[in-house]
């Protein structure tokens, strides 16, 4: 994994990628996260706020985490690429996440390098108050990247690839604050994909968007999973369906049930998860 | 069935109502079918046109089921139990809907044996309608009592069925050879007996539908067997 910084570069995380890429279907589904027993605390162990958790999240799958609020799947996912270490009380107290076979908790793990590896797109867009080119340029030049002709490159094909090319290719240079919400989001997932990561973590990426502006955005998520692995925390569950292959399902810290969305969403097979999907849940 | 209710009461009110409807529907199709055989059986006409002039009942109520079908899936977009159950009576209330037409046909056909001298095998149809009556009320009752093992039963049962329908039509083709003169009324109990037949099938289908509700499993053009390979993988 490139994020422990003396061992592997960057580019033989991307040979490495591209070799995976040719790989058979079987390979491809193979697990990128595999979560192992693991429990999670913001109080230095006193209470554990996830409690053994085991999931594989598979490669380039779109994968939904469902729950009432407080249920912990952001937590999860902000353990992923460890943006808790922020919190000086937060710790793993048990079990160990690895990505791509490397522990995340691991001391050599450099958070920086591991974000640029596990990008994550939050609830409310979130642009630096920079021009619309600069947003999608900083991730790179804050990498070492020089080159303008290849950033012009990469923040090009970011922008197609986050569908909002066309919207702003003449507003390169205009604050990104200009942009109207649903711009901003997908401006954030341009900026994110265009240091190319192998994960996209997303924490409710739609809830401050209008329904179209949703739709293209959920558009986009299908997309993305040509080429990332996306995980995605979401309260509409009618938008897992639409955009998730799996689904997990959490409650007070654990997780109930995770299973494929088709499966879940018309037969799931623990009754918790019935009464909260179908909305019985008191 | 779930014990806890859902949160949005009009879901709920819209969930009980279409299984309410559906149990009307069941209830009746059983008595038009009920109407048709009984009107030939005692040769009263009036209970054949009862059967007749029904059907249209049926047929709104399976406008109506499909309309609240329809509302509850855009209204509350429905998952898991409650999805299958809404898409489940769509599809029941089209197999009974059938079972009424099924009831009508018999009905029609009856009138015409009325109109001519008895036939001592009409009697043939008696243990018929018993077998396809019991699975109707058997498949009717697995769906309102969400049981799924009585709904599974209705297979072999139908295969009784098929084996009476085969021997009635055996028995009228050779009546029809030798008895010339009933021809039409032999022809006309060969088309009620197919009619029974079918009632049976549609019965299979209500099971087939109830078992898919309570396990969430397609057993469809496969029979109970699908669920003993399932539990194997």
């Amino acid at each position: 994994m490139p994020v422990v910084n003396e061992n592997r570069s960057s580019s033989e995380m991307t040979s490495a990628r591209d070799k995976n890429n040719s790989e058979d279907e079987k390979l491809a589904n193979e697990a990128v996260i595999e979560v192992e027993n693991l429990s999670f605390s913001y109080d230095l162990g006193k209470t554990n706020t996830l409690r053994d958790i085991n999931l594989n999240i598979p490669k380039n799958k779109v994968t939904a985490f469902i729950g009432p609020s407080g249920c912990g799947k952001s937590t999860l996912l902000r353990c992923f690429n460890r943006m808790n270490d922020t919190i000086a009380t937060a710790k793993i107290t048990a079990g160990s996440i690895k990505i791509m076979g490397s522990d995340v908790s691991n001391p050599r793990v450099d958070p920086i390098l591991l974000r640029k590896e596990i990008g994550m797109v939050f609830q409310k867009s979130n642009p630096f108050p920079k021009s619309v080119y600069e947003n999608v340029a900083f991730g790179l030049r804050i990498g070492g990247e020089r080159n303008k002709t290849a950033i012009d490159e990469i923040v090009e094909e970011s922008l197609k690839r986050a569908a909002l090319w066309d919207e702003v290719k003449d507003r390169l240079k205009e604050s990104a604050l200009s942009l109207s919400g649903g711009q901003q989001q997908r401006l954030c997932i341009a900026r994110t994909i265009a240091v190319q990561p192998s994960v996209i973590l997303m924490d409710e990426p739609c809830s401050a968007l209008d329904p179209v502006a949703t739709t293209v955005v959920e558009e986009l998520i299908t997309t993305l999973r040509e080429d990332y692995t996306v995980v995605v925390v979401t309260h509409n569950m009618q938008q897992a369906t639409r955009v998730s292959d799996s689904t997990a399902f959490f409650y007070l810290g654990e997780l109930i049930e995770y299973d494929l969305t088709s499966k879940l969403f018309t037969n799931p097979a623990k009754k918790q998860t019935e009464d909260y999907i179908s909305g019985r849940f008191g | 069935m779930l014990d806890l209710k859902h949160t949005l009461g009009d879901f709920e009110d819209s969930l009980r109502n279409t299984r309410k409807e559906v149990l009307t529907m069941a209830s009746v199709a059983q008595q038009n079918l009920g109407s048709a055989v009984t009107g030939l059986l005692n040769r009263n006409e009036d209970l054949c046109n009862d059967a007749i002039a029904e059907d249209e009942e049926v047929n709104q109520l399976e406008r109506a089921i499909d309309q609240r079908g329809m509302e509850i899936l855009i209204r509350f977009n429905p998952v898991a139990t409650d999805l299958r159950m809404v898409v489940a009576a769509m599809k029941i209330s089209a197999n009974l809907e059938r079972i009424s037409d099924q009831a009508e046909n018999v009905a029609r056909r009856a009138r015409k044996v009325l109109k001519k001298d008895a036939v001592q095998e009409v009697n043939l149809i008696g243990p018929i309608y018993e077998l396809a009556a019991n699975l109707l009320k058997d498949a009717v009752k697995s769906f309102a009592e969400d049981d799924a093992n009585l709904a599974l039963t209705l297979f072999e049962r139908d295969q009784v069925l098929d084996k009476l329908h085969r021997k009635a039509i055996k028995k009228y083709t050779t009546l029809m050879e030798e008895d010339i003169e009933n021809l039409r009324t032999y022809l006309n109990l060969i088309f009620i007996v197919r009619c029974l037949e079918r009632v049976g099938d549609h019965s299979v289908n209500i099971g087939e539908e109830t078992v898919y509700i309570n396990q969430g499993r397609s057993i469809r053009h496969i029979g109970p067997s699908a669920l003993n390979d399932e539990d194997e993988d």
